[in-house]
């Protein structure tokens, strides 16, 4: 799903996010992306989502070196990638149900259908209730499941995440990564970055760790231990 | 440490791919119509959220778009008059002092069966002194005088009234016997033909001046629009919006400024109009004129309003366009 070839990704010519970053992704994986804030954890998403272009090497998602993809086909790029934000992102000028739709407006699915869809995704976040509330009633966690509703409503083969859980307390961090799981389990591939280091050891999943740009660790708990 | 792709061999999860929705033609032209006519409806409601700032905008690209079509309409009430001078187009062959009032008669009887002729009055001495002094007003002054110093003329108007043959005819005038010298009033139609012509320059000049002015005046209000947006054009490019998507609701805006601004120059101009038409008449009756005051009418109107809706348009989507030049992946 993705492969990542010798990235690297400097910043105004001398400071260097990434260094020859290497791994690849397997389709239906879930994986945590670790490290402490400055690791390069963010970067290496925004390369992902095309925010940004590598300076060097190679990376290649769904197949397709992203970096030849044309200005034109970017927005059509991302369509396929849901992202669920530390500050979630949302929209404070509309209700949590026109949030979650505007994937669904942007690819101009009929409303019919689309207000279907907007229903399932905000019942599996357990939000169903809330859908005419506007964001700013809602509580943090709320607010992030919302977020999440939003990333998932057009069914996107790769789910990313920057620190969903950031401003969350333990119980309801657990709960968001329930949530990923449970999108995992019907194939999507989640890659998550978080520093939450507790919460990612008991969720039993490949562990990488980025230290100052570079790739430091690449772990596989449910295989038992490190790879 | 790096490590190559492996494979996930513990847990089989479910193969899918890449869905990505691909509905058909049909269902993305109608997307599309239902996302313009939404916008068109989301921006007009936008504007009237603050009727008092969007009217301040549109009356400042009224304004400016009043004044080269405030131009361009003296210049076509000009033309109308210009051409019906140019159709009264005479000559006045003045005869020398020394002709008699019975010579006189002959010879405008000469002029009068030239075949470049359409016809031909004489004014005697005395008629040409009465109409004088009525003219001027000047009747105990004139009436001072002892001898009349005006000369016999006849007024000649030609049959062809293009300034060639109205100069060919003059020469011809002017050699025959008894006649003094004949004067066209040919140098000053040609003025007024050069004037509207500098004129018609002025008018392009002006509205392309004022046209760009306009387009600022939208591509500011645009900017601000797109600022106080900012948020939402970022999170919408990424969840995948196309530029096309994130342009047309400031595009539908900026037109909205530029049809309510091709309205307000509109009104402006007939309220204008209604109010200059009065002293316009007057002046013009005292030079014996008949004046109609110019209109748009309906082609004129329709081409302000298309020209300052596309203006609009354009000004929403150069601010649009440089805001989005910004946030291109680097």
């Amino acid at each position: 799903m993705i492969v990542f070839e010798h990235v690297g990704k400097r910043y105004g010519g001398r400071f260097e996010a990434l260094a020859d970053i290497n791994f690849g992704v397997e389709r239906g994986e879930m994986l945590f992306l670790t490290g402490h804030s400055g690791a390069g954890k963010s970067s290496l998403l925004r390369l992902i989502m095309r925010l940004e272009r590598p300076s060097r090497g190679r990376l290649l998602v769904a197949g397709h070196d992203i970096d030849r993809l044309h200005n034109s086909q970017i927005p059509f790029y991302r369509r396929q990638i849901g992202v669920v934000f530390q500050d979630h992102q949302l929209l404070f000028d509309r209700d949590v149900f026109a949030n979650v739709a505007l994937p669904l407006e942007i690819q101009g699915v009929e409303p019919r259908e689309g207000a279907r869809r907007v229903r399932a995704a905000l019942d599996k976040v357990g939000l169903l209730h809330r859908e005419r509330a506007l964001p700013i009633e809602l509580s943090s966690g709320e607010q992030q499941r919302v977020g999440i509703a939003r990333a998932v409503v057009n069914k996107p083969a790769l789910l990313l995440a920057d620190e969903p859980t950031g401003n969350l307390d333990p119980q309801l961090s657990a709960d968001i990564m329930r949530l990923f799981e449970e999108f995992n389990r019907i194939g999507t591939t989640v890659l998550v970055a978080s520093h939450d280091l507790a919460l990612i050891a008991r969720l039993r999943h490949r562990v990488l760790g980025l230290r100052e740009g570079r790739l430091i660790s690449d772990e596989r708990i449910d295989q038992g231990g490190v790879a | 440490m790096s490590a190559a792709p492996r494979d996930n061999a513990s847990r089989q999860a479910p193969r899918r791919g890449a869905r990505s929705h691909r509905p058909g033609f049909d269902s993305r032209r109608r997307a599309w119509a239902r996302h313009h006519r939404q916008m068109a409806t989301d921006s007009a409601r936008r504007l009237l959220r603050q009727p008092l700032g969007s009217l301040m905008t549109m009356l400042a690209i009224g304004i400016a778009l009043l004044l080269p079509a405030g131009l361009w309409l003296a210049l076509d009430g000009a033309r109308g008059v210009g051409s019906r001078l140019e159709e009264s187009a005479t000559l006045t062959a003045y005869l020398a002092p020394a002709v008699g009032e019975r010579e006189a008669m002959q010879l405008a009887d000469t002029l009068r069966s030239h075949p470049e002729v359409d016809g031909a009055r004489l004014i005697t001495a005395a008629e040409g002194m009465a109409e004088f002094q009525q003219a001027l007003g000047l009747d105990d002054a004139l009436a001072e005088l002892d001898d009349n110093p005006l000369p016999a003329s006849v007024v000649v108007s030609p049959l062809d009234t293009s300034p060639a043959a109205v100069d060919d005819l003059r020469s011809q005038l002017a050699s025959v016997d008894g006649v003094d010298e004949v004067r066209v009033d040919l140098a000053w139609l040609e003025r007024l033909s050069s004037l509207a012509a500098f004129g018609q320059r002025l008018a392009l000049a002006l509205a392309i001046l004022f046209g760009f002015g306009a387009l600022l005046i939208v591509g500011n209000t645009i900017r601000l629009a797109v600022e106080s947006r900012r948020r939402e054009i970022e999170v919408v490019t990424l969840i995948g919006a196309t530029h096309a998507f994130v342009r047309r609701p400031f595009l539908y805006s900026g037109a909205w400024y530029g049809l309510g601004g091709g309205l307000s120059a509109w009104l402006l101009l007939s309220l204008g109009g209604r109010w200059l038409t009065a002293p316009l008449q007057t002046l013009a009756e005292s030079y014996g004129a008949q004046f109609v005051m110019p209109g748009l009418g309906w082609q004129g109107s329709a081409i302000l309003l298309v020209s300052s809706t596309l203006l609009g348009w354009l000004g929403g989507w150069v601010a649009v366009h440089r805001h989005l030049a910004e946030t291109r992946p680097r």
